[in-house]
């Protein structure tokens, strides 16, 4: 009931916003839609506020509910059945925490536009999908939330449509997604065929895992990890990120990166059960995952976009996850996830709460000295960028050590010291993006536009959140909360510290280089030598795209498009169309309105067929 | 005695509501709507009192004290009454404005309407071979009459004397064929058929032959090619009410009993129609979908069509004769999916005739989506669920049949039936193309609620209802629904009675 509602309360916040809007969308009605989208969302924060508490004080371990059956064809039973155990528990939390949080902020933020009631019809639209994602019993339901988020990502990115750049790139976004989509759902339907007809839901499809022998099954676990590419931006389906900055902040904040984004680390650790049987696949996941943490890293360092670089951020962060749950430590993984929501959002919405400010200025290098204008995010992007960094004793020194311990455990010495290169480079892009906004000469006069309440106060939240939910971490609460299929590689406890120890020097020396070089003068990078080129253009990954995918598409398309289509199947088809017109005049004629034809054509099939019985019955 | 009265209600009903329609008609400058509103009402207590037997697994023969085995009721029959008393609500319904603006209608056509109907409902339930000759004659003579009711128009007396003469060639085949049946086995009930034919022993060479001549009556009806002819010129001559009445429910009212003889008394001859069968189907698809594809003419182009869907049908018959296990089914559904959408698509022809004199030809539907957009929203669902549209009950109702084809094996004709699906998009997809994408000169016209319309909008949600998954809406069937429909119906044919 409660989960039903949960769910229910948005798609129809949804319904009613988007039909309100349509009905009229020039009206003005700021208020009732962002009660209408608010309702919900919030009252979705409560409940599972509620469920939480039932899952951490009490007993329960796992809550269903079945709304209807979906689809019954043959053998194939699916039902639209929500269920919450431990782990969908933390995400739905964390969702739907951050998703109110961003709600609220979007009521401030989004004030005045003209397409506000569109905007929060999409928002809630977006929170039912991801919640349908997290909800779902089975990989079928959690396909439709996979999809419907991939839709909603199209639609905001794309909201802002009279610019140049949204529809691009929204396009981009979506037809990225697909290709990760498509080889999902063959994954899904492989599955399916392999695991039979014993129920579909993910309990019975562990139950049967060990049916299926070792080969088969990593093909399943790399089509599912190929979707969760595309969906979770990694390499090589990760350019759709930086372009999807497109799109509204507080979009940025809620689905490319707190919440929508780890979809695929969700469902690599939903599927913990069948990876932590193909150790070899979780290998490579954790390969894609480092390469995608540095090679994203390396380009935010080189980027002067605010949003580009927490974009890049977010790729990195990603890659850290899919290490983490690749390796097998899936409690790592999703620890990451839950306090990268936090510091994430509280990031974007800071940047969001900066752009403003600026009247649209996203260029960090025009912005400098921030810190003396708004105390209230310096301080808050403070607290987000210690976190990110991995400063004690913010969330996401936690998570990060959590991750780079289990590397270190599992005996991956050298993802575990790409990994740690990887800390150095977030600590020297966070802190570079960070001095240059607040610390650096002031870029000419300005007055800050005052910011409403609605987007302070979710910025303080989170910054609270972030400063403090890391804690959680602390002797593994969060992971025997979790209770999932962990690789166990207990690491001494002295080497532990002393790790932490060195990730806090390499930490160190990547916000001093940093300082160093931003805190008093930023200068946006150069382009002199061919290296850095190389950089600031993200290694030209969209032009070589372009020309391997792109334009032989664009070459086959116009190929059989103008000349098959055209001109040899076009003319076959008409050719057989007159041919036919022709054959029907001629049958028409037969048609010439005289009862004695229309007898004799009676009469004719009554021959016939007297004929065909006598050559039946009398053999003749 | 007095019991069995319950099973007949419906049947009298529409009997007794035909004969008082005589008595009150006899003044110039009847009522219409009166009449209309009377003969409604009969025709409700008809439909509720078949209803209300629905699915009981009622099987027996009806007053057999005092007719012998010469009527029978079953879910196979009560089904088809359903559709019979529902095909001649929407078209008296649909109708009301039509006739209060033709000065040639008179009270009479209320009697005649439902003299066919009853006529239709007793070839459902008889189970004898005269009686259903005379059920058939009392139907086809009423609607001869409808068709010429316009008697001062020449087109409409030459489609009637047309249809009459070729239509008593049709009846005389069937009483050829009962006739010869008869000095074969002793008997014209078919349950004595049916146990002369399965006895193995008997030599049925006599019955193989009449059973052909009814066949071949069953043909002319239906308008299957090479006996179609008649259909074009009597459907464009006809009034429009009695075009839809003829197209949607007169034409489906022959396979009452053309398949229960078929699928029970002439199982042994399934072998020997196959290839005849399997010819006829060929022919009267590519046949209709000529004569579609050519004509301006809405009226023309629809009953171009309806033969095209004579021959899907005749795909299902050639399947079940072929063993195919859901051809009989499918055969009932498809008749389901044609009743509605047809009764929809005629309904909504005949309702915009009602005020405007045209001819109603393509010409006439541009710009129609600016003049009235709800009905233009309609007939583009009835267009797409007679072209067999996915998620419109068309679509099932040819899936259906296709599946059934295959599973028998014709390949062929499930391939020719798929290629005039595609040519049928084209006749019907024209209509659409004509009423969305052509400049309006009209002004649009409000759309007013009455029974006409209210009854068109009916139609169009089963048409999509009827094409999805499980029932959204109690007491609504939707495509599941209609196919337990179908198969219970089936079902209640099975083996004959003893």
């Amino acid at each position: 009931m409660l989960l039903d509602l949960i769910l229910l309360a948005p798609f129809a916040a949804a319904l009613v916003g988007g039909l309100l809007y349509l009905y009229d969308p020039q009206a003005r009605r700021e208020k009732i839609y962002s009660i209408i989208a608010l309702t919900p969302v919030l009252l979705g924060a409560v409940l599972s506020l509620v469920i939480g508490w039932s899952f951490i004080f009490g007993e329960t371990t796992h809550i269903e509910s079945t709304l209807f059956e979906w689809l019954h064809v043959g053998d194939l039973r699916i039902a639209l059945t929500l269920s919450v155990d431990r782990l969908s528990m933390v995400m739905l939390f964390f969702v739907t925490f951050v998703g109110a949080l961003i709600h609220i902020y979007s009521a401030g933020y989004m004030s005045g536009d003209s397409g506000y009631g569109k905007f929060f019809a999409y928002l809630n639209l977006f929170m039912a999908s991801m919640l349908l994602l997290i909800l779902a019993d089975n990989p079928v339901i959690m396909f439709i939330g996979w999809e419907l988020v991939g839709l909603c990502s199209y639609l905001l990115i794309g909201f802002y449509y009279r610019e140049e750049a949204a529809i691009p790139a929204a396009n981009k976004a979506f037809i990225v997604n697909r290709i990760g989509d498509f080889v999902f759902i063959m994954g899904v339907a492989l599955l399916f065929v392999t695991v039979g007809v014993n129920g579909f839901g993910f309990t019975a499809i562990e139950a049967s895992i060990t049916k299926i022998d070792t080969a088969m099954l990593s093909l399943i676990g790399l089509l599912l990890f190929v979707g969760a590419m595309g969906k979770s931006a990694q390499i090589p389906l990760y350019v759709w990120l930086p372009d999807a900055m497109a799109g509204p902040t507080p979009v940025s904040a809620l689905i490319h990166a707190a919440t929508m984004v780890t979809a695929g680390v969700y469902m690599v650790a939903r599927f913990d059960f069948l990876y932590s049987r193909i150790p070899g696949v979780g290998e490579f996941i954790a390969v894609i995952g480092i390469a995608s943490a540095l090679l994203a890293a390396v380009i935010a360092s080189y980027q002067s976009d605010i949003k580009k670089i927490l974009a890049y951020s977010t790729v990195s962060q990603l890659g850290y996850m899919f290490a983490a749950v690749g390796v097998g430590a899936y409690s790592a993984g999703l620890f990451h996830v839950f306090t990268h929501a936090f510091f994430k959002a509280l990031l974007f919405l800071g940047a969001g709460a900066i752009i403003i400010a600026l009247s649209h200025e996203q260029n960090i290098f025009r912005m400098g000295g921030l810190r003396k204008d708004s105390r209230l995010l310096y301080y808050t992007m403070l607290i987000a960028t210690f976190s990110i960094a991995g400063i004690p004793p913010f969330a996401g020194f936690f998570s990060k050590d959590a991750i780079l311990v289990s590397l270190l455990s599992t005996g991956h010495y050298t993802l575990w010291s790409l990994a740690t290169f990887g800390v150095f480079l977030t600590s020297y892009y966070m802190f570079r993006l960070f001095f240059a906004v607040f610390h650096a000469r002031s870029y000419g006069f300005r007055v800050l536009k005052p910011l409403p309440l609605t987007m302070t106060v979710p910025l303080v939240v989170l910054a609270v959140g972030t400063a403090t939910l890391g804690l959680l971490g602390v002797g593994g609460t969060f992971g025997n909360f979790l209770g999932l299929a962990d690789i166990h590689a207990e690491a001494d406890h002295t080497i532990e510290y002393l790790l932490a120890i060195f990730n806090l020097f390499v930490v160190a020396a990547g916000a001093g280089l940093a300082y160093r070089l931003f805190a008093q003068e930023a200068e946006p990078p150069n382009e002199e030598s061919r290296v850095r080129r190389l950089l600031v253009h993200k290694f030209y990954i969209d032009e070589i795209y372009g020309y391997v995918f792109v334009k032989p598409l664009y070459f086959i398309a116009s190929f059989t498009g103008n000349l098959i289509d055209h001109k040899v199947l076009g003319r076959m088809i008409l050719l057989g169309v007159e041919g036919y017109r022709r054959a029907g005049e001629g049958f028409g004629k037969l048609q010439n309105g005289r009862v004695r034809f229309y007898t004799l054509y009676m009469l004719v099939g009554i021959s016939y067929i007297s004929y065909y019985l006598l050559s039946i019955l009398g053999g003749i | 005695m007095v019991e069995y009265l319950y099973f007949v209600i419906s049947l009298l009903s529409v009997l007794g509501g035909a004969s008082l329609l005589l008595l009150l008609t006899h003044r110039e400058g009847d009522d219409l709507y009166r009449l209309n509103h009377i003969s409604v009402l009969f025709l409700v207590v008809a439909l509720f009192a078949a209803l209300m037997q629905w699915n009981l697994g009622t099987r027996g023969y009806l007053l057999e004290g005092l007719f012998g085995k010469v009527l029978y009721i079953d879910d196979f029959a009560l089904l088809f009454d359903t559709m019979f008393i529902t095909g001649t609500i929407m078209t008296l319904l649909i109708n009301t404005e039509y006739f209060a603006n033709r000065r040639y209608f008179n009270g009479e056509y209320f009697a005649l309407i439902l003299f066919s109907l009853f006529g239709m409902m007793l070839l459902a339930h008889s189970h004898e071979l005269v009686t259903a000759f005379i059920a058939l004659e009392i139907a086809s003579l009423s609607v001869y009459a409808l068709v010429g009711y316009h008697k001062n128009n020449l087109v409409s007396i030459e489609a009637m004397m047309k249809y009459f003469t070729l239509g008593s060639i049709g009846g005389i085949l069937f009483l050829l064929g009962s006739v010869i049946i008869f000095a074969a086995t002793g008997s014209t009930e078919l349950g004595a058929i049916a146990q002369y034919t399965h006895k193995g022993s008997a030599d049925l060479t006599p019955v193989i032959i009449g059973a052909t001549f009814i066949m071949i009556a069953v043909m002319f009806k239906i308008g299957a090619v090479p006996f179609h002819a008649w259909v074009l010129d009597v459907y464009e001559g006809a009034p429009f009410p009695v075009t839809m009445f003829m197209a949607s429910t007169f034409k489906i009212a022959i396979f009452a009993i053309a398949l229960r003889l078929y699928i029970v008394d002439f199982v042994p001859m399934h072998g020997t129609w196959t290839h005849l069968l399997e010819l006829m189907a060929a022919l009267t698809m590519l046949g209709g979908s000529w004569l579609a594809i050519t004509q301006k003419s809405l009226k023309r182009m629809l009953a171009g069509s309806s033969i095209v869907h004579s021959g899907y049908m005749l795909i299902a018959i050639t399947s079940i004769g072929l063993g195919s296990n859901i051809a009989a089914s499918a055969i009932i559904f498809y008749l389901i999916a044609y009743f509605v959408s047809s009764v929809g698509a005629f309904g909504i022809l005949s309702f915009i005739s009602a005020t405007s004199r045209k001819e109603l030809t393509y010409d006439d539907f541009k710009g129609f989506s600016e003049r009235r957009p709800y009905m233009a929203a309609m007939m583009a669902v009835f267009m797409l669920s007679l072209a067999g549209f996915p998620s419109t009950i068309g679509f099932l109702g040819k899936f259906y049949i296709f599946t059934a084809a295959i599973e028998s094996g014709e390949f062929f004709l499930a391939g020719l039936g798929i290629a005039m699906a595609f040519v049928s998009v084209y006749y019907y997809f024209k209509l659409i193309a004509m009423i969305y994408f052509y400049p309006n000169k009209e002004p649009q016209k409000e759309l007013v609620f009455n029974s006409s319309t209210l009854l068109i909008i009916l139609l169009a949600a089963v048409v999509v209802l009827g094409g999805m998954g499980s029932g959204l809406i109690p007491y609504m069937p939707s495509a599941d629904g209609f196919i337990d429909i179908a198969t219970a119906a089936v079902g209640a044919l099975g083996t004959p009675l003893r």
